[in-house]
């Protein structure tokens, strides 16, 4: 295994498969929401992608691995979308805490859905003041449904 | 924040200037009800439609597109959940009111949702050609919408009707470039299913339609609707399928695509409840709310009520 920082290759596929937003959130990369686990670049150039997916049954799995195809076929030193192979993982498990910090705030400000770590509480991405849970099913699988407590806003809540 | 306007003039510049309107605001009762009608409508149709999204959960062929499929119907319904949120805190339903309004037929869904998806390639043209209008009539609200609230869910729930919008067109470009039978039950969808899309985004604005006055809505439907059959039309011809309109025109010169006169008594029907399926679907909509009422009996005790009626 190669990892992705100690190589140039490794760098460039990285930076490729970064450029990919998880169709959800567009201008959130799948990198930055915790996706991407491992890069491994073969000395004939090949290279293979393992992702791990935020549920087992996301709908997203295909459209997401294509775009990862796509992005990385067109690196450098990689011959084309036959060389690329993106594979999803069984483990590790994907886990709320692999979203970056700035993923976290880009999603609260952009699409005023809020990230619940543990069973804290969940503060409203507009005013900031607590939330209370509405539902704990929403459009997704990996999201509840809170209401602000000050401004009443409906606030979306991805989880684990 | 809550701002008050002394005359509708001086509410009607706060809009023209781009200003955004929320929930605690003092706003005109007439700019009340027109947002709520408005988003009641999205919420019922985004429930409708994800019933019948669920219908065929179980005859969706291939995992794949079966998972698709149980996604897009939880996302519909949780779309509809939230809208009917946004709603009620307008003050002029609740969201009660406005399900059993739903269920009496007292209320208004999208027209399509009058009508019977018989086949897979019916779902393939929905998934195709509705939700491409769906999204291009949301994306015209959302762009400018006056109304904050509504206008930050429909940014979420855009993003997801566009990841729709994707498996539509996977599907189709699968069923175009399918067998002899699949493509002549797309046909016969395409046949059945092209007017009731196109007729989505509705009769031509009127001038004084206060959707767009009130900055609720940013563009006029027929400009809506003449960009869909710009952007269909040619994708269509070009899988070598027919649209079934007479009237459709390309212009060599502009390389554009007009459509044919357009019968609006189709729409009128739907509106007034009367559409090929509508009975049916306000009927079964209506037995599933009294079906599941006690697991929101269960949830948190509260719907009694419903359940001594049934």
């Amino acid at each position: 295994m190669i990892t992705p920082t100690t190589t140039a290759a490794g760098k460039q596929v990285r930076a490729a498969v970064a450029t990919v937003d998880d169709p959800e959130y567009p201008g959130v990369s799948i990198v930055d929401l915790g996706l991407l686990e491992s890069i491994d670049v073969q000395p004939n150039g090949d290279v293979v992608i393992g992702l791990v997916p935020t549920f087992s049954g996301c709908p997203a799995l295909a459209m997401i691995a294509k775009d990862v195809r796509q992005a990385v076929a067109a690196v450098d030193g990689v011959a084309g979308p036959r060389a690329v192979d993106v594979r999803w993982l069984a483990s590790p498990v994907w886990t709320i805490d692999r979203v970056t910090d700035d993923a976290r705030q880009a999603i609260a400000r952009e699409f005023t859905v809020a990230v619940r770590i543990g069973d804290g509480p969940v503060p409203c991405p507009r005013c900031g003041a607590e939330t209370t849970e509405d539902s704990m099913f929403g459009p997704s699988r990996c999201r509840a449904v809170h209401v602000c407590r000050s401004c009443t806003e409906v606030v979306e809540v991805m989880r684990a | 924040m809550e701002r008050s306007w002394a005359s509708m003039e001086a509410f009607e510049a706060f809009l023209d200037d781009g200003g955004v309107v929320e929930v605690d605001d003092d706003m005109p009762d007439a700019y009340r009800q027109a947002v709520f009608a408005f988003i009641e409508m999205h919420a019922n149709s985004e429930l409708m439609g994800g019933l019948t999204e669920r219908d065929w959960i179980p005859r969706t062929p291939g995992l794949r597109h079966k998972m698709a499929v149980l996604a897009k119907t939880q996302d519909e319904i949780g779309h509809g959940h939230l809208l009917y949120m946004v709603a009620s805190d307008l003050g002029c339903k609740t969201r009660r009111e406005m399900l059993e309004d739903l269920f009496a037929g007292k209320s208004k869904f999208h027209n399509v949702f009058h009508y019977r998806a018989k086949t897979w390639g019916d779902q393939v043209a929905i998934s195709f050609l509705v939700d491409a209008a769906a999204l291009a009539s949301q994306q015209a609200v959302f762009k400018n919408c006056s109304y904050g609230p509504y206008r930050r869910i429909l940014k979420r729930i855009i993003a997801e009707e566009g990841f729709h919008m994707r498996m539509g067109e996977e599907r189709m470009m699968l069923i175009a470039e399918g067998t002899e039978f699949q493509r002549t039950m797309f046909q016969q969808s395409l046949d059945d299913w092209w007017w009731p899309a196109l007729q989505l985004f509705g009769p031509d604005s009127k001038p004084e339609d206060v959707l767009l006055r009130w900055h609720i809505k940013s563009e006029r439907n027929e400009v809506l609707r003449a960009r869909w059959v710009q952007k269909f039309a040619p994708l269509l011809v070009s899988y070598g399928f027919t649209i079934p309109d007479p009237g459709l025109v390309y212009h060599a010169k502009t390389d554009t695509w007009t459509a044919g006169p357009i019968d609006w008594e189709p729409l009128k029907r739907t509106l007034a409840q009367s559409g090929p399926d509508s009975a049916r679907r306000i009927g079964e909509a209506a037995a599933n709310w009294t079906d599941t009422y006690w697991v929101r009996d269960a949830l948190d005790g509260t719907d009694q009520a419903a359940g001594a009626t049934r």
